[in-house]
């Protein structure tokens, strides 16, 4: 039966109800840290496995990316130490007089220009790392590049046509981080892909060699995928 | 202001010139950057679009404000 008159005192307990106890609320924090750390990870992530809410230009309705893999991370740290340089040398060299014969607005806008050459320069490097990737779908591999933020290249290569796979880990950093580059032999219109500095060659290697089996079961079967 | 040698010569006149032009380059450069990031961010979407856009425009605008303040005090 509906109730005709609902008291304040008895909407209180409602209200309760919907605040979180505290033990909720520390589980959504966590979740929350969990979640925007996962972001942070796959924003800075070199190896991608079934990515999702990655999608590409000439990507087909039903292709399925398998592995998005980038350079390591690591191979950013040069830039990266440049940058703090950059940033910094403006402070060091108050003790040197390089720009005392400047009047002093001219010496103002000549630090503000280096500035924006250090934000110019960590701009490009990030971009130029983060937007060039190496795609496997299950049906090709894609190599997206871009060079110096004027020019793409797109080249693809069915896994069909791929004839080769090789991979090679050489020296103490790449040891140490476990990351490799990877060759493909094509024979598509570019006959050599090359995956530089890709974490875990290995594994990509062996992705690859089972994906060939599957193209190789699949044109048996007469399937297409 | 003309220099010590030559005390008709406008110098620091020249140099603000100069200056100006460098940054109009750059701004240039800004402008580039935002085209190409919207050029990469369409060719690849990889879940940081937004993100990285808002960058290349703080950088404009950088440059932006940068060339708007050589302006007025040089």
């Amino acid at each position: 039966m509906p109730d005709i008159f609902i008291s304040e005192e008895k909407k209180e307990p409602e209200k309760k109800l919907k605040d979180d106890t505290p033990v909720e609320k520390e589980v959504k924090e966590i979740l929350g840290k969990t979640l925007i750390k996962k972001e942070v990870k796959s924003l800075i992530a070199s190896y991608l496995r079934n990515p999702k809410g990655v999608n590409f230009e000439i990507k087909e309705k039903e292709e399925k990316i398998e592995l998005l893999l980038r350079m390591h991370p690591i191979t950013n740290l040069k830039w990266i130490l440049i940058s703090i340089i950059m940033i910094f040398a403006p402070v060091v060299l108050t003790s040197f007089p390089i720009l005392d014969f400047l009047p002093g607005n001219y010496q103002f806008i000549a630090i503000l220009g280096w500035y924006l050459i250090v934000t110019s320069f960590v701009l490009e490097n990030f971009l130029t790392w983060y937007f060039n990737v190496y795609i496997i779908t299950d049906e090709r591999i894609i190599d997206v590049d871009f060079y110096n933020l004027i020019y793409k290249d797109i080249s693809t290569a069915e896994i069909e046509r791929i004839q080769d796979v090789s991979y090679r880990m050489g020296g103490v950093v790449r040891t140490l981080f476990n990351y490799g580059d990877v060759f493909i032999q094509t024979a598509a219109e570019k006959p050599n892909f090359e995956f530089l500095a890709v974490p875990k060659p290995d594994k990509v290697v062996k992705l690859l060699q089972d994906l060939m089996i599957q193209e190789k079961q699949e044109a048996i079967e007469g399937r297409v995928r | 202001m003309g220099s010590v040698i030559f005390p008709s010569f406008p110098v620091w006149g020249i140099a603000k010139v100069f200056v100006l032009f460098g940054m109009t380059m750059y701004v240039v450069f800004g402008f580039v950057i935002v085209r190409q990031v919207k050029l990469m961010t369409d060719t690849l979407q990889l879940g940081f679009e937004g993100m990285i856009r808002i960058l290349s425009y703080i950088h404009l605008l950088f440059t932006i404000a940068v060339f708007i303040f050589a302006l007025l005090i040089l």
